[in-house]
């Protein structure tokens, strides 16, 4: 039985821009809004929207990523037939190729989906945080009678250079492809999110691997050649909530963005649209006789005896009392230490930030900067590191960075 | 086979004791009881044989069990969707009895031939009345080094008062162990002894092809109860040896222990204790808790999934909950998807899932007599 439209979502990429927190984990393994992994969005989203076969395409430290989604049931994807796959590169008899571009890694698993012989396939990007129907896009794309969809974003005008444009007609009709342009044409970024018909996906990416000169990329070689061709392209207007985590910056603001869903949008606490992950099984949190809690998200597991404002904690989280935490993302496990004062900052997986210790600091005019420190790090008592460190080793007690 | 084997199989009677708590159990049973902020009794001793290797567990249940195989499901949450054993529940089978069992001999008797079809060598037996963090293996392990024939479990504690106060006796029979040098020297029913007593925890382990023997005895005569029809009879025959447990127990003996065992959670000694090891449950997905602007909690367990904006002090929330604005909540037990809208204030109450506290409202219990508010009902 063939199936409508299944998915592919590129989780390879290494996410270098989020320095400390991919050094042992893919981008899309990051964790993300109190109990969950980036990637829990587009596969929450590909069962919310009916899609039950997704393959997933690794290469960049995977065990995290593999272990985690296992045999996909968190997300009702272990199916009989379909369900989530995790693709990385293998040896085939004509040899064997890490996966060069995002184009080279669909075209390495063709005969994935050849399996399913899908009218349709949808390219996902693993590095956003988006809720997303894709059954609304896939309806757009029938209607146009496309044989190629884009979702784009409206930008800014200003921001415009930093994205990858789509010039469309009034009929959304795609006539122009700009990749990050000093005079944009156009303010609809795209998205990273393509719907194509399975003929035309499997023609473009055979024809593109046999071009050596080509870097097997979505963005710079496949969607010219469409263009080129003049395919029927268009591109769908989506105007949720969509960020690209990408950075510590963002990755940061996505987070503090949870806090306030009334005016940014992303609201997880809708029924009709969970997000599911995989659980900690912890027990409840626990949340002491002299502690203040303002403002924050808490999950399981935590136990709070400090000061917690304006903050995401994660599974596990222990705040020692009289320890402070501000505006900060403090992933799972993490132990801050009696007296310690957290701020503006985030700290990764079972950290320990030792007692009166201090990382980060509020922001000022001229010192914006996010402090980071990299998962099972050790702060000792009485360190001292400033708003812009990126922390990927133990710190001695009493230093400074 | 490899070290996780314990060579034994579970067997729980979820609705022992059922009607101590009659307002709790109207649309449920003892074993679906919510507890503990996010759990339901039966997780938790269902949880502990499963943390020590037990991995084919059958759940008897005897009546209003809808509660409890929607929680259950495949049994996928306690890893027990296994091709060998995994977990098995035995609703009654009509064509054998006519009646609904009202001991354990007669919910046996009802699977003695899956029991003769097991591997397993020993069985262990257990009610979802107490929320515990049980050591199954060192029961199993000293039973094997005691050589009886049976072992029970049992707590030194003062008998509850919703125990001795129980006026349905024939459901709700407790027991009590005369103890010499580790072996039960007497079965005592129903003791209105004062002091701390061997409280037996009917936690039983013994070996199946012992149980299938004396079930089938039993059967044959009509007998009904296990202790009072099969051990309390031949204890000059038996070798019955007991076992402390030491660990942390909450036993759900009324309305007035299930509000203290919740609140006794709140401290962390407490907590740590029945959590040392994993406990189990049917993931929801919730969101994690979120606290608005406003919110002001001291001393509270709370759950995934709750919104609050007012005050909450000494209290276990559990999943879903929402408190709003100016709203107060003082020594509460709040069920799952309880909604305490704006300014209501609640003290001293224990209200049911999906219970629904209007705009304003005041409700006040005491700490002997909490407000109980059944599910699904608006204040």
């Amino acid at each position: 039985m063939a199936k409508e439209m299944i998915a592919m979502l590129l989780a390879g990429g290494q996410g270098s821009r989020l320095y400390a927190l991919t050094e042992k984990l893919a981008k899309p393994a990051v964790p993300f809004g109190g109990k969950y992994r980036i990637i829990d969005f587009p596969l929450s989203n590909c069962v919310n929207s009916g899609i039950d076969t997704v393959g997933i395409l690794t290469q960049y430290q995977p065990l995290v990523l593999n272990e985690y989604i296992g045999n996909g049931q968190p997300w009702d994807l272990d199916r009989l037939y379909g369900g989530v796959h995790v693709l990385p590169p293998y040896q085939k008899a004509s040899g064997s190729d890490w996966y060069k571009g995002t184009a080279n890694a669909i075209y390495q698993n063709l005969s994935f989906i050849e399996r399913y012989n899908p009218q349709y396939v949808i390219i996902l990007s693993g590095d956003q945080i988006c809720k997303q129907d894709y059954s609304d896009f896939l309806k757009f794309h029938k209607e146009k009678n496309a044989e190629f969809s884009v979702a784009v974003m409206e930008v800014p005008w200003d921001e415009a250079s930093r994205f990858g444009l789509m010039v469309a007609d009034e009929n959304d009709k795609i006539t122009e492809f700009q990749e990050k342009p000093k005079n944009p044409k156009s303010n609809l970024a795209s998205m990273g999110i393509y719907i194509f018909n399975w003929d035309i996906l499997k023609k473009y990416l055979i024809e593109d691997e046999e071009n050596p000169e080509s870097e097997n990329d979505f963005g710079n070689n496949i969607i010219p050649n469409l263009l080129r061709d003049e395919r029927r392209m268009y591109a769908y207007h989506f105007n949720g909530y969509w960020k690209d985590v990408g950075t510590i910056s963002s990755l940061w603001e996505a987070n503090m963005e949870v806090l306030d869903p009334e005016h940014s949008g992303i609201n997880l606490f809708d029924n009709d649209w969970k997000i599911y992950s995989r659980n900690s099984g912890m027990t409840g949190h626990k949340i002491g006789q002299n502690a203040v809690v303002e403002n924050s998200m808490i999950t399981d597991g935590c136990r709070i005896e400090g000061n917690v404002k304006h903050s995401i904690l994660f599974s596990g989280v222990q705040v020692e009392p009289g320890a402070e935490v501000e505006d900060a993302v403090v992933m799972g496990g993490t132990v801050i230490k009696a007296g310690a004062v957290v701020k503006h900052c985030i700290i990764a997986e079972n950290v320990v930030i030792g007692e009166n210790a201090v990382v980060g600091a509020m922001p000022t005019e001229d010192e914006k900067g996010v402090a980071t420190i990299g998962s099972g790090v050790y702060i000792g008592e009485n360190a001292k590191i400033g708003p812009n460190a990126m922390v990927n080793k133990n710190v001695k007690g009493g230093e400074e960075q | 086979m490899i070290n996780s084997n314990i060579d034994a199989l579970g067997v729980i009677f979820p609705n022992s004791y059922d009607t101590l708590v009659p307002e709790l159990v109207t649309e449920r049973l003892m074993g679906s009881i919510p507890f503990a902020s996010r759990y339901r009794l039966i997780d938790f001793v269902l949880s502990s044989m499963v943390n020590c290797g037990i991995d084919n567990i059958s759940v008897v249940v005897r009546k209003n069990y809808h509660s409890l195989l929607d929680h259950l499901g495949s049994g996928r949450e306690w890893d027990l969707t296994r091709k060998n054993g995994g977990l098995n529940i035995v609703p009654p089978f009509a064509e054998n009895v006519v009646k609904i069992y009202n001991g354990r001999v007669e919910a046996l008797a009802n699977i003695l031939a899956f029991l003769r079809g097991q591997k397993e060598k020993y069985v262990v037996m257990s009610d979802a009345n107490i929320a515990m963090n049980f050591d199954f293996g060192d029961m199993i392990q000293k039973h094997i080094k005691s050589g009886a024939d049976v072992t029970i479990a049992y707590t030194e504690e003062v008998l509850p008062e919703g125990a001795i106060a129980s006026q349905n006796y024939s459901e709700n029979l407790y027991y009590t162990l005369d103890i010499e040098d580790g072996f039960v020297k007497e079965i005592n029913v129903c003791s209105k002894e004062t002091g701390i007593q061997n409280f037996s925890m009917n936690i039983y382990v013994m070996e199946r092809e012992f149980l299938i023997q004396e079930i089938t005895k039993a059967t044959v005569r009509g007998h009904v109860h296990f202790d009072l029809d099969v051990l309390i009879p031949q204890m000059d025959k038996l070798k019955i040896a007991a076992y402390k447990q030491e660990g942390y127990v909450a036993r759900i003996s009324d309305m007035k222990a299930y509000f203290d065992e919740n609140m006794k959670l709140l401290n962390n000694d407490n907590l740590d204790a029945l959590f040392s090891n994993p406990v189990y449950t049917k993931i929801r997905d919730d969101n994690p808790t979120r606290y608005i602007q406003g919110a002001k909690v001291k001393n509270v367990m709370a759950a995934d999934g709750c919104i609050i904006e007012g005050e909450v002090e000494n209290s276990v929330l559990f999943r879903g909950v929402k408190i709003g604005k100016g709203a107060k909540v003082k020594n509460c037990v709040l069920m799952q998807d309880t909604v305490i809208e704006d300014n209501a204030s609640v003290e001293y109450v224990i209200s049911d899932k999906k219970v629904h506290v209007t705009e304003g409202k005041k409700l006040k219990g005491t700490d002997t007599f909490p407000v109980f508010i059944a599910k699904r009902q608006t204040v």
